[in-house]
């Protein structure tokens, strides 16, 4: 068990920064996300603490370790790879004892260290198989178990269920994280799929353009993005563009969609009057149970979509189009197309995002 | 991908041993022959003399066009016998279709010399099947010369087209096809509109190929041309001839095919690279049963084409055991040839054999790391050397003797009459295609394997040898098998390069054909079809690999 310390690292490939002043801390035993559109640099990140990229600058720490300098091959990270790189050549038992023969281990323990780590991935009994004869998820699993036999410093995971049905995905979800959990092992996981990252996270790192855009908790970043794009990149949004207007009593200000007139917070907005006002579909209200009446409004219907717990709506709104949802439908709930539908945005809900740098304007304490 | 930081590795030294390589064995015999060209004969004086003679007299312009008129020829009757033998054997059931390509990849892999050889013994002044056309009346046109060697190389080349039609035909995803019959298209329609352009790729680089093979060919024309002189067999003539040997004229005759062979591979690279469909192939192409008189004929073409290049092979080893009193051909069988073989040559027998796998070991270890370092080491250096190591592929046999003899005759490099330079030769000769294979199967080997190894703890040479290594295996092999093949028939630069004490089987042939003893030389060649046809077998059956391993050959 060891934490991961990053500071100030870059890597350029050609013209091309991949990561810019990358600065990080992993706990010990934390199971930490790198979230982020492909090309986003998230993976180069973490093929750099693997020591397949040397980094251009900045140091990197595996616990009291500078490892800058130290090969691939010595580092003991466990990695998981998106394509699960299981050696076709060898058996599932040849695979998984392959880092600790490498280590030259006694056989006997080496044994033991296989039955364990298949048995952590409920593969016992598949040893003596060959890769052809798996299926995508058994290998990913024989894939787990190599990493995590060689007892490493870390475990790396690229993209890991990438590749896999969407039923396999959620299972396999659940036991990485299980695994994790049991061994008390750093993780450091890389995905695009911003659910699975807030599902199996202690922390995320949202990275955009070789920048950190924002870390913290699952809840944190999908309650309290830091910028547009985490707000719009993390969970389901409505963007509209607003010019911010006069002060409509405390906290609160006026701002204008086109004829759509909105109270939002003011706190942090003094300085800007081009803003983007965001709200998450899930933050709407029925009107009738609205206590104020703040933020009515009334769209018209364009199509829904049944989720089994939730309706979503797609409606038109002052020439805008916005999503909004409705949980635990019944049957009579759901509106034919062309239908009016009345609803309220709390201006608690509404997130400001300056329209030119895409920041969170928000009161200075922050939370 | 930086793994080891800036310290010197293994690979370093691999890419410095490749330079070596290309500038001993590739660069300094052919800058040899590029000065021999630019020299004057009698004051050593820079002269562009060869260069106007050869543009000046008809004598050599002949040759060029006969090596033109022979390569179009060549590729156009290739066109003729492959696309439909390819197009049938994969879209129609026929019977024994395994069989058919079997056959029609040995006569593409036999000695060059053979089939000529072989059309002599049929066609040539006392050629039985000439006698028994004039017997009925009919007076064939003569077989030396054009005829000939068009015929021979033909019978010979067209399976590179069919083999690689097949192979773009079977990879075409049905539902391509189904698609535009879903669209309204009737059957030709698709095929013209659909099929063919899709196929159309894979056609012109074989097409190129036949070309290529045909103008750098030396072992057919030199037997069946007669007269009738090619670019290649013009630079031998040239070279060896002992009244007027003008070693400056052959390398200009050298420049000159080598300035061909590029275009053509120029040519080949921008039409491959073009319009390549890579196409997941989900939905394998349909089969169709013929019935009635269209699956009579389908069988009855593709019968005929492989049954015609498949005859002069069976006249070869039915020769071979004819019954022979010295030169001459007796009433009956026996076993005359091979005893005469193993009583006069085996040293003939055994030197093939010992070069050509001496050649092997080397190409085989050389190309792997060298495909290796071009397919996950691209700094710099080997970005340079990629294209040099591919200069043997314009570099006709005849073309390489020369350079050797001019280089290798003198000092610092002392080679002539060695062992040596025959294995050299086999070896520079094969190297490109290992090289290439292996980088190429390197390609389809995820580096996330390699990096899987280095991750558990494995440094990058142990990696090498327990994951990568392991999983070229099977096709290291096979291409191995496959420039052993080459080697050993192998006749265009080693007839220049030979003495008496290096000779090998195809020279023998060659020599034995010259001077008339069929049976010596039949019996010669049925050993080296054997050969041929037993690598193919063990490829076949052992490596799992399909006839795309012979076309890369």
């Amino acid at each position: 068990m060891t934490s991961i310390k990053i500071t100030g690292v870059e890597k350029r490939f050609g013209e091309l920064l991949a990561l810019s002043d990358i600065n990080l801390t992993i706990e010990k035993g934390e199971f930490f996300t790198l979230l982020g559109p492909s090309g986003c640099g998230k993976t180069t990140l973490l093929r750099t603490i693997a020591g397949f990229y040397r980094q251009d600058k900045g140091d990197i720490w595996l616990g009291e370790e500078l490892i800058n300098d130290v090969p691939a091959y010595k580092r003991n990270t466990g990695m998981v790879f998106q394509n699960y790189a299981v050696f076709p050549h060898m058996t599932v038992y040849e695979n998984v004892a392959y880092g600790l023969k490498v280590r030259k281990l006694p056989a006997q323990e080496i044994e033991e260290r296989v039955k364990s780590a298949l048995k952590n991935v409920h593969l016992e009994g598949y040893e003596a198989r060959t890769p052809d004869k798996l299926s995508g998820g058994q290998q990913q699993r024989v894939g787990l178990a190599r990493a995590m036999a060689i007892e490493p410093r870390v475990l790396l995971f690229d993209e890991p269920l990438s590749n896999l049905d969407a039923k396999l995905r959620v299972e396999m979800r659940d036991e990485i994280r299980a695994v994790q959990k049991a061994l008390g092992i750093t993780a450091v996981y890389v995905t695009h799929d911003q659910e699975e990252a807030l599902v199996i996270s202690d922390r995320i790192a949202v990275v955009n353009f070789g920048k950190i855009q924002q870390v913290g908790p699952p809840w944190e970043i999908y309650k309290n993005p830091v910028n547009l794009f985490v707000a719009t990149f993390v969970g389901k949004i409505n963007a509209l563009d607003v010019v911010l207007g006069e002060d409509l009593g405390p906290g609160l200000r006026r701002a204008q969609a086109g004829s759509l007139s909105f109270a939002v917070p003011s706190a942090g907005t003094e300085n800007c009057t081009e803003a983007v006002l965001a709200f998450r579909p899930e933050e709407v209200v029925e009107t009738d149970q609205a206590a104020t009446g703040a933020n009515r409004l009334s769209g018209t219907l364009v199509s829904t979509a049944f989720l089994g717990t939730v309706v979503s709506m797609e409606l038109e709104l002052g020439g805008n189009t916005i999503v909004i949802e409705r949980h635990r439908p019944k049957k009579a709930d759901i509106p034919a197309a062309g239908d009016k539908v009345e609803f309220a945005v709390p201006p608690e809900s509404c997130f400001i995002f300056d329209k030119q740098t895409g920041a969170r304007l928000r009161a200075k304490e922050g939370r | 991908m930086n793994l080891r930081g800036k310290r010197a590795d293994v690979w370093h030294l691999v890419t410095f041993i490749g330079f070596a390589i290309v500038i001993i064995f590739l660069i300094y015999p052919l800058f040899d022959v590029f000065q021999y060209s630019f020299k004057n004969k009698e004051t050593g004086e820079l002269s562009l003399a060869n260069w106007k003679e050869f543009f000046g007299r008809a004598y050599y312009m002949r040759a060029f066009g006969h090596s033109m008129f022979i390569s179009l020829a060549t590729t156009f009757f290739s066109m003729v016998l492959g696309i439909p033998l390819g197009f049938f054997t994969t879209r129609y059931k026929i019977k024994g279709s395994n069989l058919l390509t079997t056959l029609s990849v040995l006569a593409l892999l036999s000695p060059t010399f053979i089939g000529a050889y072989s059309w002599i013994t049929m066609l040539g002044r006392n050629g039985f099947l000439r006698n028994l056309f004039s017997s009925i009346g009919i007076t064939l046109p003569p077989i030396y010369g054009a005829l000939g060697i068009i015929l021979a190389d033909s019978l010979q080349y067209y399976p590179f087209i069919s083999l690689m039609l097949a192979g773009s035909l079977m990879t075409i995803d049905r539902s391509l096809e189904e698609a535009s019959e879903n669209l309204g298209a009737r059957a030709t329609k698709t095929f013209f509109s659909v099929t063919m352009p899709l196929v159309l790729p894979s056609l012109t680089g074989g097409a190129l190929i036949v070309f290529m093979m045909s103008l750098s060919n030396f072992g057919t024309p030199m037997i069946i041309g007669g007269n009738y002189l090619v670019l290649p067999t013009l630079a031998y003539n040239m070279f060896t001839s002992e009244v007027g040997e003008s070693p400056g004229m052959a390398s200009t005759v050298s420049i000159i095919l080598m300035l061909c062979a590029a275009v053509v591979i120029v040519l080949q690279t921008w039409a491959s690279s073009r319009r390549k469909y890579a196409s997941m192939l989900v939905n394998r192409p349909v089969v169709k049963k013929l019935k009635g008189a269209k699956a009579f004929f389908a069988h009855l073409i593709c019968y005929f084409i492989v049954g015609l290049s498949t005859l002069p092979l069976a006249v070869i080893v039915f020769y071979s055991f004819r019954n022979t009193s010295g030169p001459v051909f007796q009433p009956g069988f026996s076993l005359n040839s091979y005893k005469q073989i193993f009583f006069d040559v085996p040293k003939t027998v055994a030197n093939s054999f010992i070069y050509s796998l001496t050649a092997v070991v080397l190409i085989a270890l050389v190309g792997t790391l060298l495909g290796f370092v071009i397919a996950r080491k691209r700094n710099l250096a080997v970005k340079l050397l990629d294209p040099l190591l591919m200069i043997p592929y314009i570099v006709p046999g005849t073309v390489l003797g020369i350079g050797f003899i001019v280089a290798f005759n003198r000092k610092p490099i002392f080679l002539t009459g060695t062992a040596i330079i025959m294995i050299m030769t086999y070896f520079i000769r094969r190297l490109p295609y290992s090289v290439r294979s292996a980088a190429s199967i390197l390609k389809q080997i995820d580096p996330a394997l390699e990096e899987a190894g280095i991750n558990l703890g494995s440094p990058p040479g142990r990696t090498f040898r327990t994951v990568t290594l392991p999983l070229m295996q099977s096709g290291i092999i096979s291409g191995a098998i496959m420039s052993w093949v080459t080697s050993m028939n192998e006749l265009s630069a080693s007839v220049l390069l030979y003495v008496g004490r290096t000779m090998t089987m195809p020279i023998k042939v060659y020599l034995s054909v010259a001077d008339g003893y069929f049976g010596t030389a039949s019996a010669m060649s049925t050993i080296l079809l054997v050969v041929t046809g037993i690598a193919m077998f063990v490829v076949n059956k052992y490596f799992n690999r399909g006839s795309d391993t012979f076309i890369a050959a």
